[in-house]
């Protein structure tokens, strides 16, 4: 049994936070397993157990991703944690997997909780953006990655030195209802998104379109967007040449300043 | 394009480059990655609307509507965009081509980055890394560091592509936003189907041994994602016709999620 000393804790805790901000920015993938476990386990003095966690939770992890808007499992804390329990514990790197998942998903409805409650941020930019206040918009984007990087800070430095049984105990007695409403709420939250673009956009006359691309991502079972917009460019290449070949069309679209509804067909 | 409306310099946008590691800076599920696209691209907004305030307003509003698009990807469109705001083309045609892109790059992005790159890097560098060689981290930070570095080039070539492309944007202006208004409404369509994700899980006992799940055998039977679409429509009905503010929404939605996750419904 090792355990960790107080300087490893503090460079464990710097560590997650600098992959922490990786991942919340998604830019240099530092935050993947294979990376974390290796840093994790060169802080523990051990390297191979490191290699071993990282090489293993990678691979668990790798169909684990973010794409879709859905949030995985934080490969962060997974590929920490897991170095961390083998390391202190000496249990095989395989069963680590399973004892660090908890921790994994603590920070998981962490980052879910926020990516729901920064959308209050949003008004206090659009506020900033209608006074052009270019301080304004750079402080709320500095506030919510602060408050990831500590949060980062703080649930590292608990798990890792202070109360590792303890939070273990915590996550497991989360009210599973709990955990999981914030994950709904995650799924719904865009609606009001899409609701401000279509008040923004919608025009009667672009409801058929509307209708497409609905029908077209709903019952095309292709995982991203692509075939919706390539319909769309069709359709607006029809609507453009339609437009263009029409004199009278093109007129009524030059004249009119953008609003209204057109029946010029 | 008249040359003197060029206030950005190639070094300008290798910087933009660098900024757009800031997309995700303050994610959100109301407007997802608005807050750092937005914040990339002011410094450059800033210089080329100098003492413009109301220019610049309209600029930061119109950024700060939803996006979600590929990290490894924004930087050509960013760089389209600004050259666009350069040459101080119409808000319409500036935002149905933000619309219209960036969920196609979203694709793209996680097609090539999140489906196909992470596995193959995945498979060989795990392998050497559980054979204790050090090898597999380096070799996937080599890799992950290269595609960063592509945001450079990348970010050019939409900068680049954008003001080649506006003559032709130009003349065409009325008729071109309005075909970019189709293309973006359109894709709005696909992205409530798939992103809004509601799902309810209820089932009902109709006779012993035979239960009826409420999602599977009678929503996605009768009409797949009516849910998403309908909480969207009464969302973009509140907000229109009746003013509400998104704050109130997006609470309401947030307790209504919780309260149902409760209930065992959703």
């Amino acid at each position: 049994m090792e355990s960790i000393t107080l300087t490893q804790a503090l460079l464990l805790t710097l560590m997650a936070i600098i992959v922490g901000i990786d991942f919340w920015l998604e830019a240099f993938f530092l935050f993947r397993p294979i990376i974390v476990g290796t840093l994790t386990g060169l802080i523990l003095g051990d390297v191979h157990t490191g290699l071993i966690a990282g090489g293993l939770t990678e691979l668990a992890f790798a169909g684990l991703t973010p794409a879709g808007g859905t949030q995985p499992p934080n490969p962060v804390l997974a590929g920490l944690m897991t170095t961390v329990i083998a390391f202190t514990t000496g249990t095989d790197p395989k069963t680590a997997i399973g004892l660090a998942l908890p921790f994994s998903f603590l920070m998981q409805y962490i980052l879910l909780f926020y990516y729901s409650s920064f959308s209050l941020f949003m008004a206090r930019a659009d506020k900033y953006a209608e006074e052009a206040n270019v301080k304004g918009l750079v402080k709320i984007n500095v506030i919510t990655t602060l408050i990831v990087a500590i949060s980062y800070g703080i649930v590292v430095f608990l798990s890792v030195y202070v109360a590792q049984d303890l939070m273990k105990t915590i996550v497991q007695s989360m009210p599973a209802w709990l955990a999981h409403g914030f994950e709904v709420a995650g799924g719904i939250l865009p609606a009001v998104g899409f609701g401000m673009l279509l008040r923004v956009m919608m025009k009667a006359e672009y409801i058929p379109y509307f209708i497409i691309g609905f029908f077209i991502a709903t019952f095309l079972p292709f995982s991203n967007l692509l075939p919706v917009a390539v319909i769309g460019v069709a359709l607006a290449l029809y609507e453009y040449f339609r437009t263009k070949e029409h004199p009278a069309l093109y007129n009524n679209v030059i004249a009119s300043k953008g609003d209204g509804y057109d029946d010029g067909i | 394009m008249t040359e003197s409306n060029k206030v950005l310099t190639k070094k300008d946008i290798t910087k933009l480059a660098i900024y757009s590691s800031l997309l995700q800076a303050s994610f959100n599920y109301e407007r997802m990655q608005a807050g750092g696209f937005t914040l990339a691209q002011l410094p450059f907004l800033k210089k080329i609307y100098k003492d413009d305030k109301k220019g610049l307003s309209e600029a930061m509003k119109d950024n700060l509507e939803f996006i979600n698009t590929h990290p490894n990807l924004v930087g050509f469109l960013m760089g389209l965009l600004l050259s666009l705001e350069e040459n101080r083309e119409s808000r319409e045609v500036i935002r149905g081509l933000k619309i219209a892109l960036f969920g196609p790059l979203a694709g793209i992005g996680d097609a090539i980055f999140w489906f196909t790159l992470l596995p193959i890097m995945v498979g060989i560098s795990a392998s050497f890394a559980m054979q204790g060689s050090l090898i597999g981290p380096i070799l996937f930070f080599a890799v992950y560091l290269g595609i960063w570095l592509l945001r450079i080039p990348l970010t050019h070539l939409g900068y680049t592509l954008g003001v080649s492309a506006i003559d032709f944007i130009k003349e065409q202006s009325k008729v071109f936003s309005k075909a970019a208004s189709i293309l973006g409404v359109t894709v709005i369509g696909g992205l409530i189907a798939k992103y809004v994700h509601i799902e309810v899980l209820t089932k009902i006992p109709v006779s012993e041994g035979h239960v009826i799940s409420l999602q599977t055998d009678f929503f996605d039977k009768i009409f797949p994602n009516i849910l998403p679409l309908g909480y969207t429509l009464l969302m973009f009905y509140l907000l229109k016709e009746k003013r509400v503010n998104p704050v109130i929404l997006i609470l309401i939605t947030f307790i209504m999620a919780i309260f149902f996750s409760y209930l065992g419904v959703l």
